[in-house]
């Protein structure tokens, strides 16, 4: 709960990204789009290192440039997920 | 490599089968791309930013166009934007994208390509580039799977380039290959277990994600080291 909140605090644009690890093969174009928002890791994952590192285009074209769709990204005034469209 | 935004027109298409087709765009804005071999771009495929990425198989040295080679059978929203598409429409593009580039010399003693199917592309733009641009010396091998004879293609381009670099050498494999196929038969993986795979070669593997775990499975039962075999999942 306390990382939400510093999460939140830091947030500059108005959406936030998720990754689910299940669905990321690797491949690498959501780090090379958004590389403040995003890093793999050791496993070659990707992972969220800071929901502000990029501005909300550069998240959002990280998200629709992902092969598997494992980004997820949501409006955080309005709860709705923008990517991807239901 | 820092990956833009940008627009490309289609200017050529080259039907090789009902499964097979390479596309040419030529660069409209900006003009020119630069991108590593083995790297892919991701294009709008509809008016919701739906993208879908497709591997460049041309050769890094050409910078007014690109080369994507497709397969057009999974139907869904990238393929069959990408077959509808009539010379002169323009594509808004992504790239260059992803890491599944060629690996520093680190002395391995041979370079092995393993594909299925349209996985084929980023290593037709790699072989080019290390044989013809690189110089590469050491033995640079392929095995190639695909299903039936009639989705073969670029076996005359492969076996042109088997004739001119004697350092190459190209094993096509049909899992479904009629009587008359001479050479190899069934899954990669059957192809890979007949043939001497260095320990200390340097993999590249591309496709399907079932063909790169059981090649990878393989190569690390024959005492290749992790770190020497990259891969690129398609699907
Ligand atoms: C990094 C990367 C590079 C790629 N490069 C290429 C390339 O160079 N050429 C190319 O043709 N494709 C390539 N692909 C696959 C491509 O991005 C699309 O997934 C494919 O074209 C299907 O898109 P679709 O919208 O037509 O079908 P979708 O509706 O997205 O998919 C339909 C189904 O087809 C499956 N599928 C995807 N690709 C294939 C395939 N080749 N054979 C059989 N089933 C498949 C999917 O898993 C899905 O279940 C690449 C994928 C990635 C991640
Ligand atoms: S773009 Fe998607 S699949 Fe590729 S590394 Fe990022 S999350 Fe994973």
């Amino acid at each position: 709960m306390v990382e939400d909140s510093v999460v939140q605090t830091k947030q500059i644009g108005k959406y936030k990204v998720e990754v689910i690890r299940s669905k990321c093969i690797s491949a690498g174009s959501c780090e090379a789009i958004a590389p403040g928002v995003f890093a793999l890791d050791e496993e070659g994952i990707a992972t969220v290192i800071s929901q502000d590192g990029n501005s909300d285009d550069e998240k959002l074209l990280a998200a629709q440039s992902c092969p598997t769709d494992a980004i997820v990204v949501t409006d955080i005034e309005t709860g709705e997920q923008v990517w991807p469209k239901a | 490599m820092k990956p833009q935004r940008f627009i490309a027109k289609l200017a050529d298409k080259e039907f090789f089968n009902e499964k097979f087709s390479k596309y040419v765009f030529e660069m409209e804005e900006p003009h020119r791309i630069d991108f590593e071999s083995g790297q892919y771009v991701s294009i709008t495929v509809d008016e919701t930013g739906d993208r879908r990425s497709y591997s460049v198989c041309s050769n890094p040295d050409t910078h007014h166009s690109f080369e994507l080679l497709i397969d057009h059978s999974p139907q869904g929203k990238g393929t069959t934007f990408l077959q509808n598409l009539k010379f002169g429409d323009e594509i808004d593009v992504m790239g260059p994208l992803g890491r599944f580039v060629l690996a520093p010399d680190k002395g391995e003693d041979e370079i092995v390509f393993i594909a299925t199917g349209s996985g084929i592309a980023p290593f037709r733009s790699m072989i080019l580039y290390l044989l013809q641009d690189l110089g590469e010396k050491r033995p640079v091998t392929l095995y190639w799977g695909l299903r039936h004879e009639e989705n073969l293609f670029w076996q005359n381009d492969f076996q042109d380039l088997v004739d001119e670099y004697e350092n190459f050498k190209f094993h096509p494999v049909l899992s479904r290959g009629s009587e008359e196929w001479p050479l190899c038969k069934g899954r990669v993986t059957d192809c890979l277990a007949v043939h001497d795979l260095p320990a200390k070669g340097c993999y590249y593997l591309c496709g399907n994600a079932k063909m790169i775990e059981d090649v990878n499975t393989l190569l690390l039962s024959k005492g290749v080291v992790a770190e020497d075999v990259h891969f690129e999942k398609f699907y």
